[in-house]
């Protein structure tokens, strides 16, 4: 009783969302005339109140598992909180169900309790010490992520995503699950810090083989999740079935929780630091493995934009090449790659956000996601043309951007642990990265439009949001140093073990 | 061959040979009942390892829900008048040969692997009393978790399949 | 003597059936029912592992989870292959053929 107590004061942010959870059904259910906005109003005060909650978490004497070794609150937990929060954040304020055509016209109710729960299981997911619970928030992110996705019930195309989604979903985390009967089987536990005991001592020869498989079922969940090669199929199918609001929040929100819930296992249960730099746990050389995967994301993706028309698939082609970049953060076993992963989830926020915006922005004045349909735009809305601009450019990773700050961390992480190959291979992946994207630069800008389609002019308040976007793309580079400082005060979640 | 021998062979017979049913099985029908022995078998295995609890809630939750569930789902995607509930099968070597390929290294690993076992395991007994101070005390954390879920999962479905147009 | 390897190799056997039916059925139930046996399966491992194990009971309280998370997952699954029934008539998936690529 007295653990659950403790437990509950350092469970803030959770608690909120919860409780505004419960309150926007209520709202919904009872049916009153005002409900949308008031869900709305409750989503957002609840977001931002769960956003406030988080800094007081982050010292060090808060520092610790929670509810009996199921979650983990840390510093490095708290970035991650702020970062899902935020992400959730900016989605409800800029995309709304007036700007989005998808949207217009579908019950609002139960998106903002949607919105809510799958920005409280990210929260779950990122904070994750134990198997079951890894197991269970992973699920419950995917769960909220299937109904997102199904939103236009309407829709033959949504619908069809959202099915691939579910039934592809559900055997990658069945896989995971079979895996993590194994590691319990192997381990004799479930917690992460007592997984890394009962592996540290060596894992013999022969249990070498089944610690391999062991390794490579679970990472099928955490593949799945965060869209990397080789369980990436469902990314292009569900990002252009799904409502581009919710495919703007799956790109960013539940790859960050998957990414931060892959560091903490790899990190935390199959590493191990011994006097400094981290050392794998009984010799088991998952990063090699990881590299390989790694290399061919980034490719997979890379290649199959080159052809894409659609620009929803283009970006979810885009997301998955990304997702090979983080990877090699953790590749890099050592904080450097931890730090790059964080900064480069970060940035991709930022970016993402952004272009998702710019794309849901064009659909409702033109009704279409082709590419083709975006040639001499910069006539017809240079303000939109120049925002995405920036957007790209960032994904490219061009300075003075945030999305070169993230490549810069990843690359040097990789760099200082000696993996060249890697290295260039994302060298190369970034130069084939640019082709496409500034394929779309070139399209909006130099090439001839539809004279018939006249210019338009954007709400005062897209503009303003995207002008947010694109500060929130160029500042961070200005704020460097305090970014630096943040994610590596972030990181004690390898040292207090 | 003792008694507890016999039962062990017999419920995994009727497990796998009902799994190799389902997946081969030509009428969803068929596949559909195969699975409820499937899970009566898997239920008796729990038995046999001592987790009563486990399977009494394999039998109400997969039996009686789960598989009902299936079972509509299978009803109502067909014209009832057209009793040819078949499902057409794509490419089957190379399925086969994957599973076939799983299977070998799963049972080389099971048996290869030296186990965590020290300690000696736990002898078969009541199991209800423990669970329910578990779900109280070390698990408290996912139980909450778990009753989130399926509040979304409820709402989910329900907003998915409900018919009428939302204002 | 039944020991720990036995359930193991059951459990391997249901894990590689529901594997071959995932990956060679057309009809979403059937995807399904794969799913499920592979779920079973890995909860077969855990009560096992529970009893030979020196893990205790926290492998049978997993499996209860992951029998809740299936429930869940089946209902959600199941709604939506009744919505896209509903708007085509068909719940094979190679007919599920808008999104290309």
């Amino acid at each position: 009783m007295d653990e659950v107590l403790r437990s509950l004061n350092r469970f803030g942010p959770e608690l909120i969302l919860t409780a505004a959870l419960l309150l926007v059904v209520l709202v919904d259910a009872s049916g009153a005339g005002a409900r949308n906005a008031l869900n709305r109003l409750l989503t957002g005060l609840g977001l931002l109140a769960a956003l406030v909650a988080c800094p007081p978490l982050a010292r060090p004497e808060a520092a610790g598992a929670i509810f009996s070794g199921m979650l983990q609150v840390d510093a490095m937990g708290v970035f991650f909180k702020v970062l899902l929060l935020a992400s959730s954040l900016l989605l409800l304020l800029s995309f709304t169900f007036k700007n989005s055509r998808e949207l217009f016209g579908l019950g609002q109710g139960e998106f903002y309790a949607l919105l809510l729960a799958l920005t409280l299981s990210n929260l779950l997911l990122a904070a994750a010490n134990d198997t079951v619970m890894l197991y269970l928030s992973l699920e419950m992110v995917s769960l909220t992520s299937y109904v997102m996705v199904a939103y236009m019930k309407g829709d033959r195309k949504s619908n069809e995503a959202s099915l691939k989604y579910v039934l592809f979903g559900a055997v990658s985390t069945g896989v995971m699950v079979y895996g993590l009967s194994l590691l319990f089987g192997l381990t004799g536990s479930t917690e992460f810090g007592k997984i890394r005991e009962a592996l540290f001592l060596g894992v013999s020869d022969q249990n070498r083989f089944a610690a391999y498989a062991i390794v490579l079922f679970v990472f099928a969940g955490f593949a799945f999740k965060t869209a990397v090669a080789p369980l990436h199929f469902w990314c292009p199918d569900v990002y252009e079935g799904a409502p581009t609001p919710v495919t703007a929040l799956l790109s960013v929100a539940p790859k960050a929780a998957g990414f931060a819930v892959m560091l903490r296992f790899f990190f935390g249960s199959l590493s191990s630091p011994m006097n400094g730099p981290l050392d794998l746990v009984g010799t088991l050389d998952w990063p090699a493995m990881l590299m390989v995967i790694s290399i061919l994301t980034m490719t997979v993706g890379n290649v199959a934009a080159l052809s894409q028309t659609n620009m929803k698939r283009l970006l979810a082609y885009s997301s998955i090449a990304h997702a090979g970049f983080i990877l090699m953060g953790v590749v890099s076993l050592s904080e450097t790659g931890a730090r790059g992963m964080m900064v480069y989830l970060l940035a991709y926020l930022f970016m993402n956000l952004g272009a998702f915006l710019v794309v849901t922005l064009i659909h409702r004045e033109d009704g279409t996601f082709d590419l083709r349909d975006y040639a001499g735009l910069v006539r017809r809305s240079p303000f939109l043309t120049f925002a995405m601009s920036v957007f790209v450019l960032s994904l490219v990773g061009i300075p003075p951007l945030v999305g070169y700050l993230g490549k810069l961390y990843v690359f040097a992480a990789a760099i200082e642990k000696g993996l060249y190959w890697l290295a260039l291979a994302g060298a190369l992946n970034a130069a084939l990265g640019a082709y496409y994207d500034f394929r779309i630069l070139k399209t909006m800008m130099v090439e001839e439009g539809d004279p018939a389609k006249l210019s338009f002019d954007l709400p005062l308040v897209d503009k303003a949001w995207l002008v947010v976007f694109m500060i929130a793309n160029v500042a961070p580079i200005l704020l460097w140093g305090t970014i630096d400082g943040w994610t590596r005060s972030s990181l004690p979640l390898l040292a207090a073990r | 061959m003792n008694a507890f021998a016999v039962v062990f062979w017999a419920l995994a017979a009727l497990t796998v040979g009902s799994a190799a049913v389902v997946v081969l099985a030509r009428s969803l029908i068929y596949s559909a009942f195969a699975l409820l022995f499937t899970f009566m078998g898997v239920a008796g295995l729990y038995l046999l390892l001592g987790a009563d609890f486990l399977a009494t809630t394999q039998l109400l939750v997969y039996v009686g829900g789960i598989l009902v569930l299936l079972l509509f789902g299978v009803m109502l995607t067909h014209k009832l008048y057209d009793l040819d509930l078949r499902s057409e099968v794509t490419q089957f070597a190379p399925g086969l040969v994957i599973a076939a390929g799983l299977f070998g290294l799963l049972t080389l690993t099971a048996l290869r692997t030296e186990w965590a076992t020290t300690g000696g395991g736990r002898a078969p007994a009541p199991t209800t009393n423990q669970i329910g101070e578990l779900f109280m005390g070390r698990f408290l954390m996912p139980f909450e978790a778990a009753s989130i879920l399926l509040l979304v999962a409820l709402m989910g479905a329900a907003m998915i399949v409900r018919r009428k147009k939302d204002a | 003597m039944i020991g720990l390897p036995h359930y193991l190799i059951v459990s391997a056997a249901l894990f590689s059936l529901g594997t071959l039916g995932v990956l060679t059925r057309r009809n979403s139930v059937n995807v399904l029912m794969g799913l499920e046996l592979i779920l079973n399966s890995a909860n077969l491992n855990l009560v096992a592992f529970s009893r030979y194990g020196s893990g205790g009971m926290t492998g049978q309280l997993f499996a209860v989870f992951v029998i809740v998370i299936a429930a869940a997952e089946v209902a959600v699954a199941l709604a939506i292959v009744l919505t896209l029934y509903r708007l085509k008539r068909t719940s094979n998936l190679d007919e599920a053929d808008i999104l290309r690529g």
